[in-house]
């Protein structure tokens, strides 16, 4: 049986014993997890995984360029309270500031009955300055309202999950407050165990052809945005769901559907002249 | 404990801080650590936090904890060659049997980490032999990249991970591909370009302005008078130059596509403008510079806070800058159409860097090869210039949105 409080995946994740250990780890000295790696390497997902397997609620601040940190924190709603001291016909008490405050993801995450797991995914959208200070909320657990000046603090502490898609490093101070991992692209035998937990009655040939045409179309040389596994995900599921579709067809260098692997017009062509090239066979 | 670890960490490279060492210490403290592998994960998430140092841990990992001595840069390098000529010639092991002096047969029954040491043997032999310089270490450019080679006995090198130890794992050295600086993606330009934006409000009017509805509807004694602003829309100009002319720029034609690219579609009011080494008396709309000049006289007329940005290489031989009839092209050269008096290119990269506050030069050239070329130094003294690189291109954006 799992121990409790420890990670050990989840139903639609295939998890590989290092990154438990290293969520095992971070989560056990309390420090957010920077997760790094090129996109479809279940960044996202893991944050998903972990708050199904330990019955936490996730909470997902999807981070943005615009973004300031107090919109992660909490939110002021001034009009409201504009409209009800004006029309009073709301049962709020138009003098007590308190109830035109709304918690942010990151408040939420604070002020949650339970232990939650807050997601902030793309943490490399926003502004260093923003990194900066959300790492100063998140290190001393709690924030300042300042409308009403009241300090929040954490009743739990979040199990944090940072990604970041950005090849460039984040700043020094950032990093020196997270645990790091980069995912690699899961290997053809990794990928097999994934593909078998999205798809558990899958026929064997069509599994091996088509990872195997997964993995050597990502090679093509000049490719933009390399297929990812939601892709490969997406494009099993339409070969499925054609009838006339063959498994065999895949080693002959007949790959239908490539628009669901290939979504820039110039890696569609380049993967298409390929296949019509015929390099598979 | 682990103290001369984190200090070989530091020396080979790995920037590792004092308080990541004091959190693996807590790690320890705490129980989380049971075998080596757990202190290789460990380690390696606390200690290192960019995938680019990865690579240099696991070697170091390797090495440390195999109990062997610390290697010198030459052992890594025999290690690299090895792996590289291997796994060329699992693809043909017939070749791999006779130079190692074995029959196929007697190849096929050695696991791959058998092949690997004989392989090794034979290798520091060779070396200890020929003092050097032999055929072995010669191959080595021919050795082609790609992970296809397999080992009679169904095996790849460098290829089967998890289930190992962590000195295996390292060993391995998965991340290895990360360790190289790749070339400029435009997603990197991207990233890189994000920050040059200069919000000015614009389109409709739909966002509440509370300060201001606060402060009229207390005017109005209570009645609600809400106030609506334009958002705020990036509407920074920017005049894009770029030298695409002789063979000097050719390496980097792909670079500075990238980020022309990304220009085109990061900015609405971009301009863009070819040169040929240095500015003359005009800028040319057309990629051929032949049938739409830009007189350089009349950029006066634009905003002066347009983002200047010259792309090129800034190599040139020294009277192209600096003489008045320095222009390589004969008829750029001779007076036709030109309105003013001709200056000296020099004078021109001046008048447009006294007209354009916000200039730079982006210099594909590495930057330590810049005191090679007299005229990158002469440049530089009227244009910040930046590498064209990542962090070059991050300095450039700071340095156009400087007040």
């Amino acid at each position: 049986m799992d121990k409790p409080g420890v990670f050990t995946g989840a139903t639609k994740y295939v998890l590989d014993s290092e990154l438990a250990k290293i969520v095992n780890v971070s989560m056990a000295l309390e420090m957010p997890l920077l997760l790094k790696g090129e996109p479809g390497t279940g960044k996202t997902m893991l944050a998903h995984a972990i708050a199904e397997n330990l019955g936490m609620p996730l909470i997902v601040l999807n981070v943005k360029s615009s973004m300031k940190l107090v919109d992660a924190l909490y939110q002021y709603d001034t009009l409201t309270r504009l409209n009800d001291a004006r029309f009073g016909d709301s049962n709020r008490d138009v003098s007590n500031i308190e109830e035109y405050i709304r918690m942010g993801k990151i408040g939420q995450a604070f002020t949650a009955e339970t232990r939650t797991v807050l997601l902030i995914d793309e943490i490399d959208k926003a502004d260093t300055d923003f990194q900066d200070d959300m790492l100063d909320v998140l290190d001393q657990m709690s924030f300042d309202i300042v409308e009403i000046d009241k300090v929040i603090v954490a009743r739990h502490r979040p199990v944090i999950i940072i990604t970041s898609n950005a090849k460039k490093d984040l700043s020094d101070p950032f990093l020196g407050r997270c645990n790091f991992h980069h995912i690699a692209f899961p290997e053809p035998k990794m990928m097999r165990k994934i593909i078998r937990v999205h798809f558990p009655d899958i026929d064997d040939l069509l599994l091996k052809n088509a990872i195997d045409t997964f993995y050597r179309l990502r090679q093509l040389d000049n490719i933009e945005k390399k297929p990812a596994t939601r892709e490969l995900i997406n494009w099993i599921r339409a070969l499925r769901t054609d009838p006339d579709f063959n498994p065999k067809k895949l080693v002959k260098g007949n790959v239908p559907f490539l628009g669901v692997l290939f979504k820039k017009t110039r890696d569609y062509q380049l993967a298409f002249d390929a296949v019509e090239r015929s390099i598979f066979r | 404990m682990f103290l001369d670890f984190f200090y070989k960490l530091k020396d080979i490279g790995v920037p590792v801080t004092p308080t990541a060492f004091l959190t693996l210490h807590k790690a320890l403290a705490m129980g989380l650590v049971g075998s080596i592998d757990d202190f290789y994960t460990t380690s390696r998430t606390i200690l290192v936090k960019s995938e680019r140092y990865f690579d240099l841990f696991d070697q170091l990992f390797a090495h440390y904890f195999e109990g062997a001595d610390m290697p010198d840069p030459d052992d890594w390098e025999i290690d690299e060659i090895m792996r590289a000529m291997l796994e060329e010639w699992l693809k043909t092991p017939d070749d791999l049997a006779a130079t190692l002096g074995i029959t196929t047969e007697e190849l096929a029954s050695m696991t791959p980490e058998e092949v690997v040491e004989y392989f090794k043997q034979r290798l520091l032999d060779q070396t200890e032999r020929h003092d050097g310089g032999n055929r072995w270490i010669g191959t080595r450019g021919t050795s082609p990249v790609g992970h296809s080679g397999t080992h009679p006995g169904g095996m790849r090198v460098g290829g089967v991970s998890r289930g190992k130890s962590a000195v295996k794992v390292a060993m391995e050295r998965r991340y290895k591909d990360y360790s190289h600086s790749g070339p400029l993606t435009q997603a990197q330009v991207g990233e890189a370009l994000k920050r040059l934006r200069n919000m000015v409000p614009s389109g409709p009017k739909d966002q509440v302005n509370i300060d201001k509805s606060i402060y009229h509807t207390v005017k109005n004694g209570g009645e609600i008078e809400i106030i609506f602003d334009r958002s705020l829309k990036d509407r920074l100009k920017v005049i894009l130059a770029i030298d695409n002319g002789g063979w000097s720029m050719d390496p980097y034609i792909e670079v500075v596509q990238t980020l022309f690219d990304y220009a085109r579609a990061q900015f609405k009011e971009i301009k863009t403008c070819f040169f040929h080494n240095t500015v003359y008396d005009c800028l040319w709309k057309d990629p051929t510079r032949y049938r739409e000049p830009i007189w350089v006289s009349e950029l006066v007329r634009l905003d002066p806070e347009t983002r200047f940005i010259l792309v090129g290489d800034a190599s040139m031989a020294p009277y192209e800058l600096m003489a008045a009839d320095g222009a390589i092209y004969l008829d750029k050269r001779g007076g036709y159409g030109i309105k003013q008096p001709r200056r000296s290119s020099i004078e021109n990269l001046r008048f447009i860097a006294d007209t354009f506050p916000h200039s730079v030069w982006l210099n594909p050239v590495p930057r330590r090869m810049w005191d090679h070329t007299q005229t990158i130094g002469q440049i530089r003294r009227i244009f910040p210039m930046f590498e064209l690189s990542l962090d070059g291109l991050e300095q450039a954006v700071t340095h156009l949105m400087a007040k």
